[in-house]
Order: C-alpha cells, then structure tokens, then sequence
C-alpha cells in the first residue's frame, strides 16, 4: 500500500494500543499522573488519524478492529501473522492497493529488512 | 524477566545531549530503532505524554508506549548532565530517562509487568540518591541489577 497511507494506518493502530493501556486496571496501577481530559484528547486524536486515511480504508479498519483486537497484521516468509495462515505467493509487498489476508481479512503489511 | 538483562551497554547513554523533551526522547528511540520505525515509535511517545508526564518526579522519566515497529520489549536509557524540563509531577526537571517500548501482543503482559518493576527502579534509586552515581554503562547495569535484587529480595 501507499507509505503514507501505511504510515497513518500504523499510527492509528499504535494509538488504539495507547487508548487500551490507558484503560487497563494494571496499567493504572502503575500510578502515572493522567491528566483530567486524558480520553478526550485520545478521541480526537483518533478522529484526526481517521480522517486522514481513505474513507474505504478507515471504515475497513473500524470493521476489522471490532472482530479482531489487531485490524492490521505483519507478513513474515509468507505468513500473515494474525491468523498464522500461508499467504498466496502472487501477494506483494509492492503492490499500490491494500492488501488484505484471503483467510482472516486483516490489512497485511511488509516489515522493513533493517 | 530480569530487567538488566533486557539491558546492553550499547542500550545505555550516559552523557545524552540535554535539549528539549521531545528531543531527548526522539534520542533514545534512535538507540533502538531508526527512520520509519523510529518515527512511529515517537508519534506515540509524544501523544502518550500528552495524557500526562511520564516524570515521576525527582530527577527522573519513563516514557513509555507499545508500538507496532518492534517486535519484542525494547529498552534504552540516557542520563543528561544538565537536567532537561519534562514537565514532570513535582515540576523538577528530569536527568535520567528510562524508555520501554512493547509490541503490541505481549504475552504474559511483560510490558506492564516490566514497566511496573522501573518504576520501583526508579524510586529506589531517588531514595538513595544514586542517579549520577554509575560513570560507565556497565557500571550502570551493575546498579541496576542490584537494586532488582534487593528488591526481589524484600519480597
Ligand atoms: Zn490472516
């Protein structure tokens, strides 16, 4: 897919991670000051990063996140690693389109080689 | 899991250039990761501080975030010789910062269970004054390892 659309979806996954954490009892156990309007800066954050993403993609994302707790997915040798499946091989990591596991429907990217 | 294992000297930086917060943290993701995953790494930092600093007060931080651009828990720590304005609770600027960053599945929540026993860390180590005490990375994984002993010990 597109990197910046990569780059935004990525984002927003990480920031759905955050807005759990926050809620985790455990995690305020911990005892970090939060401040008061915490949840609402976290909304409209999320409101930003969707309305920078294609519309199809930002509803396919909100779709999957209800199903899954992880909408989006690493490929590694072939494998989506959210369901664990091998890929078919004509999937690309080139490809301009999103591109979405044929078995559990999750948007798939490439990891980098460092 | 022992945190000074999760440590490597190439992990710690004792003598971070003193900036700006987000510069500083910007800093420690470069130890662990670089370009894309970096910048990634540090979007959710900063918004993750924006809820509240991550200064716990009396010298010291912990960022803190889970993060698609690792794969395992990653650690880094920096110590500025002039402290650097945090924002922190007791408004005390901040010279030695610990980073963790998780992936976002964890099992077994070491993230939270690791990210919990820093901070204990961390209070140790304000109690006893010991935050420009190690002059070499070692000798700063060596303090570590101690005080986690000690308090393992406690237990
Ligand atoms: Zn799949």
């Amino acid at each position: 897919m597109p990197d910046v659309i990569e780059m935004h979806l990525k984002l927003l996954f990480d920031l759905d991670n955050l807005i759990s954490d926050m809620e985790e009892p455990s995690y305020k156990k911990i005892g970090f000051q939060i401040e008061e309007e915490a949840s609402l800066v976290l909304i409209r954050k999320r409101n930003d990063l969707l309305k920078k993403l294609p519309q199809e993609i930002a509803q396919a994302y909100e779709i999957l996140k209800k199903r899954y707790r992880q909408a989006i997915a690493p490929v590694d040798s072939e494998f989506c690693l959210g369901c664990f499946q091998k890929l078919p091989t004509q999937l690309s990591a080139r490809s301009q389109e999103i591109v979405t596991c044929p078995n559990c429907g999750r948007i798939l990217y490439w990891r980098k080689k460092e | 899991m022992n945190l000074a294992s999760l440590l490597s000297k190439d992990r710690v930086n004792l003598s971070l250039k003193p900036g700006k917060k987000d510069d500083i943290i910007k800093d420690l993701v470069y130890i662990i990761k670089k370009g894309n995953d970096a910048e990634l790494i540090v979007s959710t930092l900063l918004k993750r501080e924006e809820l509240g600093s991550t200064g716990i007060g009396k010298g010291i931080a912990i960022p803190h975030c889970r993060s698609l651009a690792v794969e395992k828990l990653e650690i880094a720590v920096g110590r500025t010789g002039k402290p650097v304005n945090f924002n922190s609770i007791d408004k005390k600027p901040v010279s030695l910062v610990f980073l963790i960053i998780a992936p976002p599945q964890d099992p077994g929540n070491q993230y939270l269970i690791t990210l919990g026993k820093i901070v204990q860390i961390a209070k140790e180590i304000t109690k006893k004054n010991l935050i420009q005490k190690a002059e070499t990375p070692e000798e700063f994984i060596t303090l570590i390892n101690d005080i986690e002993k000690n308090l393992t010990k406690r237990k």
